[in-house]
């Protein structure tokens, strides 16, 4: 029987009225990777934000190696041998590289209160070297670095001091396939020394394929810990939403006819350094996927779509002539756009639901004097919310108390009481739980029968293939196949476009 | 994969690409009132003592950006160097303390007021703003009151940190402290760090308060040296009321904002005092060329706006706020 790492007992957290955690208890193992899932809200960060000291738990212990902790800050976690990598950014501007790398931990270089830059810096240079990062130099400022790179330098950041437990949160979904295998590696090699991983993901093929073990939560409960041998993807979803997971995943249909009517023209269009001449056209009640590498400029095309793209060129024009070519045009002509980058494009973290559902739909909400109800915009976020099916206390509630999904449902929940004809979706279901992608899925479908239209910019590929009509493969900032939707397509004609 | 941005041999650093910018606009400043007014503006020595009525701003500017960069304000800079030349003045010449009083007591009391700034800042959680404003005019009073309403003079045997080269070594002893515990200490890494995302540096286990308090201790400390220079250069110190001190703010802000547009080539520091250079340039020119107060204030805060919206670049699709 393997060895026990970390005892979590009895450990609970409540965020105001909301209980993240009830009295969740189960062991982690040494020299495993232990994954954590359940839906979202189901207190999966909320409970490795807790044992990496970034929340503090109302009540329980975490016992490591037979030992009781009670880390207050990061910092504090790795001390005790825990580290994390969360889901959204965790570097600071401002600083470099090697800066950001020892963060909390400058006293190694430190004598008599002067700092060694240089030792610094060749020892950061040294570990960069070791994980393969060459590219990224100690030195140079992190601002000039993308997310992705600066994921990568959060991992030499978790790792670099060989931690007992190491915490992924949903870091995957950051990732291009290149950036995964290099966090798989190390996931493995963490494993290898005897060293245990927390793996937190919502692709579940993901989770059975990398972790020994299972464990699943769900509205702040502890549900199930299982070998990972022992069960497959439909198990999980069982386990994670309560029931079977019934119906379809994805669409039914295939081959069904796409109206020959144009919603939108894109000519031409061209973002310096990351696009060059974009041209397609998107009909009612299609939807339209575009597909790549992260870098290839597949996320700029929703952009550019939505008039957010500076210095484009070329022309988006909708069927009655207009062009679109800023944002405020594009939202009064029923455009609606999601950012990958939930937290800092779509939503104002410190609004509420109500605040951030009836943004765009101020004017419509407004009386003939131009003023708003309070009774009016409540129920209007309701109404949309509740479509949604959003976890929260109330409207009133703060969106940066959600969760990942949550969030995400509070983004779709205001541009369809919004009414948009048109959906630009970038990675709409990036972080998001099985359970939430189906209901994003079917309400997709809903909407395109409808004759709404759809633009869906995904990593995914499977999602891809099974909601589009057509997808378009973008490769280095280019337009590199077009497919129509087949039932026998598989990841592999993707891929090959792509690469 | 790939890095944003890639670095070449035949690239000028960032670095030299801002102190080229920096030398241009003190170039194209002298040259504009070389060319309206050649007899009486900028000869040699008249830069030379330009540059040294640039010194004193420049090293309170300096230590001011150590708040400004943690995204805090003060409104009470004017107040407390007011405040520490009247102290630093006392201690001088009624305790007959000499150099020693001079600059110890203004550096102190500068210091103090930095920390009764940050404290109440963090303690009380108001906006650094209102905070500052409100304790500017208790200051302003303590210093009324200290100096017993009358002009607190320094006497010609203690002006030595008034001209060269007691100025300038003052100022360079200011500048490599400040570059020191920007570059070279926790203090400064911490300071950026809190600047770009405060909830990420306090789960980074940095005592964020702590260092907040700190940042308002060290700006005081060297607004108490500019104090120095400032009481040392003019000779006296009139302790004024109602908000009147809020005019010493502007220039050493001016200054530091040249430290926070070209903190992105990694050079805050120079840039704060070749900066307040060019500043000091534009305003002696002026005063060459005989124009009336209103006129210069108006070119001379169209000129500030230029020089930071031409160095700033803020990227497309950044907020600005």
């Amino acid at each position: 029987m393997s060895e026990i790492r970390l005892q979590i007992k009895d450990v609970s957290k409540h965020f105001g009225i909301t209980r993240a955690l009830k009295h969740v208890s189960f062991n982690i193992n040494k020299g495993e990777i232990h994954a954590l899932i359940g839906e979202n809200g189901s207190g999966k960060s909320t409970l490795t934000n807790s044992l990496a000291g970034i929340y503090q738990k109302d009540g329980g212990t975490f016992i490591l190696d037979g030992k009781e902790i009670h880390p207050i800050n990061q910092v504090d976690a790795n001390n005790e041998g825990i580290s994390i990598i969360v889901q959204e950014l965790g570097t600071l501007d401002g600083l470099t590289v090697a800066e950001n790398i020892f963060l909390g931990h400058e006293d190694e270089f430190v004598k008599f209160g002067i700092k060694n830059t240089a030792a610094m810096n060749k020892r950061a240079t040294e570990l960069l070297k070791k994980y393969g990062f060459e590219r990224i130099k100690a030195a140079e400022m992190i601002d000039n670095y993308n997310f992705e790179d600066r994921k990568l330098v959060e991992i030499v950041k978790a790792t670099y001091f060989n931690p007992k437990i190491l915490v992924i949160d949903e870091t995957t979904t950051a990732l291009s396939g290149e950036g995964r295998e290099e966090l798989y590696k190390h996931m493995k090699r963490i494993k290898e020394e005897g060293n245990t991983v927390i793996f937190i993901s919502h692709d579940l093929p993901e989770v059975l394929r990398l972790s020994d073990t299972i464990t699943v939560l769900r509205d702040g409960d502890y549900i199930d810990t299982v070998k990972s041998s022992d069960i497959d993807e439909d198990g999980l979803k069982k386990l994670m939403v309560g029931r079977e997971v019934s119906g379809e995943y994805y669409r039914s249909d295939y081959g069904e006819p796409v109206s020959d009517e144009v919603v939108m023209r894109v000519r031409d269009v061209s973002v310096p350094g990351i696009i060059s001449d974009i041209s397609f056209d998107l009909h009612k009640g299609e939807i339209l996927g575009f597909g790549g590498l992260s870098e290839s400029g597949m996320h700029e095309i929703g952009k550019a779509c939505f008039g957010a793209s500076f210095d484009r060129e070329g022309s988006v024009t909708l069927a009655d002539g207009t062009k679109i070519n800023n944002i405020p045009t594009a939202i009064a002509h029923s455009i609606a756009y999601t950012s990958k980058d939930r937290d800092n494009e779509s939503l104002v973290m410190n609004q509420s639901i109500r605040d951030n559902i009836c943004l765009p739909s101020l004017k419509k909400l407004s009386n003939k004097l131009h003023l708003l109800s309070d009774r009016k915009l409540k129920k209007f976020a309701n109404t949309y919310a509740e479509t949604m099916s959003t976890k929260m206390q109330s409207v009133d509630q703060f969106v940066s108390n959600l969760s990942g999904g949550n969030k995400q449902k509070v983004v779709l929940a205001r541009w369809i009481g919004k009414d948009s004809d048109i959906l630009v979706l970038d990675s709409p279901t990036r972080g998001i739980d099985v359970k939430v992608k189906q209901d994003i899925y079917h309400l997709m479908d809903k909407m395109r029968k409808d004759g709404k239209s759809f633009i869906m910019i995904s990593e995914e590929l499977m999602e891809l293939i099974g909601m589009c009509d057509r997808i378009i493969i973008m490769k280095d900032g280019k337009i590199n196949g077009e497919l129509m939707r087949d039932k026998n397509m598989d990841e592999n004609v993707l891929i090959e476009k792509m690469v | 994969m790939k890095a944003t941005k890639e670095k070449t041999g035949k690239k000028l650093s960032a670095k030299t690409g801002g102190y080229l910018l920096l030398i241009l606009m003190v170039v194209v400043s002298w040259g504009i009132f070389k060319i309206i007014t050649p007899d009486n503006f900028g000869s040699p020595k008249n830069m030379l003592s330009y540059f040294e009525a640039s010194l004193l701003a420049a090293v309170g500017a300096v230590g001011f950006y150590f708040v400004m960069v943690m995204g805090m304000f003060d409104f009470s800079i004017g107040a407390n160097i007011m405040l520490s030349a009247i102290v630093g003045c006392v201690f001088a010449t009624k305790f007959n303390l000499g150099y020693v009083g001079l600059v110890v007591g203004a550096i102190v009391t500068g210091a103090l007021v930095g920390l009764i700034n940050g404290s109440f800042y963090v303690k009380l959680r108001i906006p650094s703003m209102i905070v500052t404003t409100g304790l500017a005019l208790i200051y302003e009073s303590v210093a009324n009151y200290i100096a017993g309403g009358v002009e607190q003079t320094l006497p010609s045997n203690l002006r030595a940190f008034g001209q060269m080269p007691g100025n300038l070594i003052l100022a360079v002893i200011a500048f490599a402290i400040a570059y020191l515990l920007l570059n070279y200490t926790k203090i400064g890494t911490y300071t950026y760090a809190i600047g770009s995302n405060e909830f990420v540096a306090k789960n980074m286990g940095i005592k964020v308060n702590k260092y907040k308090i700190l940042a308002f201790v060290i700006s005081g400390a060297f607004l108490g040296v500019m104090a120095v220079l400032t009481i040392s250069y003019g000779s006296s110190m009139v302790a004024v009321t109602g908000m009147a001190s809020m005019s010493r703010n502007f220039v050493p802000t001016m200054g530091c904002f040249f430290g926070l547009a070209f903190k992105k080539y990694g050079m805050p520091i120079p840039a704060i005092i070749i900066g307040e250079f060019v500043i000091n340039i534009i305003f002696f020119g002026f005063i060459a060329l005989g124009a009336p107060t209103a006129i210069q204030d108006v070119i001379t805060g169209f000129a500030l706006l230029i020089i930071v919206m031409l160095t700033t670049k803020v990227a497309k699709g950044e907020i600005v706020k």
